[in-house]
């Protein structure tokens, strides 16, 4: 019984209330209607019989009267002549009612019959006119009638109201356990969800209502929260992949130098090895500690005027005596002066990190550019080089942690680069296109509004 | 003998801090929450400070606002757990003097400390010397001894740099953040393969080698003796 004190249910059972209410003032609307029409159809006909009667000549009169109301089967028709003191002289009127004044127009009088043993005088509509030596015509019509009507209304209307009442509630009823049990439902799966079952969803019809629509933007929620949660997993396992490489290689250097070392020079050796072997573990995790830090960064506090040409010209300053010795022409090619609101430091790392890569990625006697150029207002930010480049296929990956490209597998690095630079380029609200190769060619292009960023 | 004071929260940390920096010649006191650590600086006066951020009692970040507050211009290295991107910035407004990010090794954070006790005095100077090795400021020229060393801008910026700070380890990290401004640290050794052109050219086949390469820590200028 649960259903009673859901929401579902008192709303149903307040508008089968409401919807009670309206049909009974309908009904009653519709007999006091009808009543009206009735009294004055029987007003409009006894005034016409009485002006009939009064004309007549009273020799006449009298059979008139008499067949008027022998020919009234249905016992409604009243009439009557009385004599001066108020004795009937013809006609089925007990008494001429004190209250019916003659000549006066049609009265609800209470009127005995002549014959009648009830004790109640039924209520006539009557009217009385004077004729001559004294005489009085007394003409009426019973309208009961209308009580009759209203009892045959009243009947109707319990008749279809109840049901209709009892309809409604069960309704409602069925309408708020329906509602509960789909809660249910989507309770249980949710706690399914909670205990760890991401691949559970809540049930769903094909349909448009509000329930289904719901449980679809939520399932949509779910697939969302599923993917991210496994590329959590995923980048979890990465991360205990790359440590454990460096790690082990460690661990084997400590043990063989603890085994092997002769001379404090063979120690001190190993100890070096095993040391740099922990500094790019802790490499590791300081990219990602960096890159979470920025990711969970949302202050444009720090932001100001960065001049983008001469920032360029600093990042190949900075790698011009590498790219030499690979015999890679660095290049910087601006119009002008270029600004975009920013921040400066993180601004140089992503640049520094694309440069990087580029320089790493081309072979000996390649060339790397730098450019930077104006459109549709949008700044962009370009690096290309004349390296393999990123396959369509690859476009997505290299922005996944730890991603290196199976053909690179062999250069060094800690594959998180691009990430850093994707989530720079998010904090700021610009955009980072990676364009497929051959040759590298990837855009910073930072809008002159940006969106979304900080 | 110099007197550091360290206000570090955690034992253990704050013991491995103290053992190596006694270990250096330093005379260390220990303060384990912003409060004591704010009296104590008053007190003792210390040449140095490492201030944890993060501690009980009392910020680090107030402590050393409170004591630039009194004029008090010890210079103060802060330590932070996490470097949130701008909380360096704020360390350093606060008048922290430098920043480092745990985790960090050892040697680091005494370079810098040795770097802060030994800051180079504003000097009018227009010629650096270290040894046979001369720097003209105004010139943007360089020779050591006898012979003219041709220095492309940001060689000569890196040596200025150097030569200043004469007979200090300079982590790459430092000079990565005093000679390029990069906060950060780029994948690529980039600083070995500028030290090396530098190196190159300031110790030629037959001259005594004066930029000292130390493993796994930085690297050192030193007059020849």
């Amino acid at each position: 019984m649960q259903f009673i004190r859901s929401n579902t249910f008192h709303w149903a059972a307040a508008l089968a209330a409401l919807f009670a209410a309206f049909v009974t003032i309908l009904f009653g609307f519709i007999y006091f209607k009808i009543d009206d029409y009735l009294i004055a159809r029987s007003d409009g006909m006894i005034t016409t019989q009485v002006n009939f009667f009064a004309a007549l000549p009273p020799d006449r009169r009298i059979s008139a009267l008499e067949d008027h109301l022998g020919q009234d089967s249905r016992g409604v028709q009243f009439a009557g002549i009385f004599d001066a003191k108020g004795n009937r002289l013809v006609g089925n009127v007990a008494r001429l009612p004190d209250d019916l004044g003659a000549g006066a127009g049609v009265k609800s009088v209470r009127m005995a019959r002549a014959d009648d043993k009830e004790p109640d005088a039924p209520l006539v509509r009557a009217v009385a006119r004077s004729l001559d030596h004294g005489h009085v015509l007394v003409i009426g019509r019973n309208v009961d009638e209308t009580r009759e009507l209203s009892r045959v209304v009243g009947g109707a209307l319990a008749l279809g109201l109840l049901p209709a009442f009892c309809f409604w509630l069960l309704a409602g009823a069925w309408l708020s356990v329906r509602a509960q049990r789909r809660v249910e439902e989507v309770n249980l799966r949710v706690q399914r969800i909670i205990a760890g079952d991401l691949r559970e969803r809540l049930p769903h019809r094909n349909i448009d209502e509000p329930f289904s629509r719901l449980a679809a933007i939520v399932n949509g929620m779910l697939d969302e929260l599923e993917t991210t949660i496994h590329a959590l997993a995923g980048v979890g396992n990465d991360i205990a992949h790359d440590l454990r490489t460096p790690l082990t290689r460690v661990r084997l250097t400590l043990e063989r130098g603890r085994t092997n070392a002769t001379s404090l020079e063979q120690f001190q050796e190993a100890a070096d090895k095993a040391i740099a072997g922990i500094d790019q573990s802790l490499s590791i995790v300081t990219a990602l500690l960096r890159l979470a830090e920025i990711e969970n960064s949302r202050r444009s506090s720090a932001f100001g005027n960065v001049e983008l040409g001469e920032m360029l010209r600093e990042v190949c300053d900075m790698y011009e005596p590498i790219a030499e010795d690979k015999q890679i022409a660095l290049s910087v090619g601006t119009s002008g002066t270029l600004h975009v609101r920013g921040d400066r430091d993180l601004l140089l790392e992503a640049v520094a990190n694309l440069v990087d890569n580029a320089i790493k990625f081309t072979p000996r006697s390649g060339s790397v550019k730098l450019e930077l150029s104006r459109g549709g207002g949008e700044t962009i930010l370009r690096v290309t080089d004349t390296g393999p480049g990123i396959s369509d296929q690859e476009r997505e990956a290299v922005l996944r942690r730890f991603y290196r490209s199976d053909k690179i597998r062999s250069t060094p690095g800690v594959g998180l680069g691009l990430n850093l630079v994707s989530a720079i380029v998010k904090l700021h609200g610009f955009r980072l296109i990676i364009h497929s190769g051959p040759g590298g060619r990837v855009e910073i292009v930072c809008p002159d509004e940006p969106a979304g960023g900080a | 003998m110099t007197k550091v004071l360290l206000i570090e929260d955690d034992d253990e940390t704050a013991e491995e801090i103290a053992a190596e920096l006694a270990d250096r010649g330093f005379d260390v006191e220990w303060s384990s929450n912003g409060l004591d650590g704010l009296a104590k600086a008053r007190d003792l006066r210390p040449d140095a400070m490492i201030v944890d951020r993060l501690l009980p009692g009392m910020d680090g970040l107030t402590v050393i606002e409170s004591l630039r507050k009194d004029q008090v211009r010890t210079p103060v290295l802060v330590l932070s757990a996490l470097g949130a991107v701008d909380d360096r910035v704020r360390g350093l407004r606060m008048g922290g003097d430098d920043y480092l990010t745990k985790p960090f090794a050892v040697v680091e954070l005494i370079a810098r400390i040795e770097a802060l006790l030994r800051r180079p005095p504003e000097t009018r100077e227009t010629t650096l010397r270290v040894g046979q090795l001369e720097l003209d400021l105004i010139e943007r020229t360089a020779k050591r001894g006898e012979r003219k060393i041709d220095l492309l801008p940001r060689e000569f910026r890196l040596l200025e740099y150097m030569m200043r700070r004469s007979d200090q380890l300079l982590t790459r990290a430092m000079l990565l953040e005093e000679v390029w401004n990069y906060k950060f640290v780029p994948a690529t050794n980039l600083v070995d393969v500028h030290m090396g052109r530098v190196r190159h050219k300031v110790d030629g086949p037959d001259d005594t080698p004066m930029i000292h390469n130390v493993r796994g820590a930085g690297f050192i200028l030193r007059a020849v003796s």
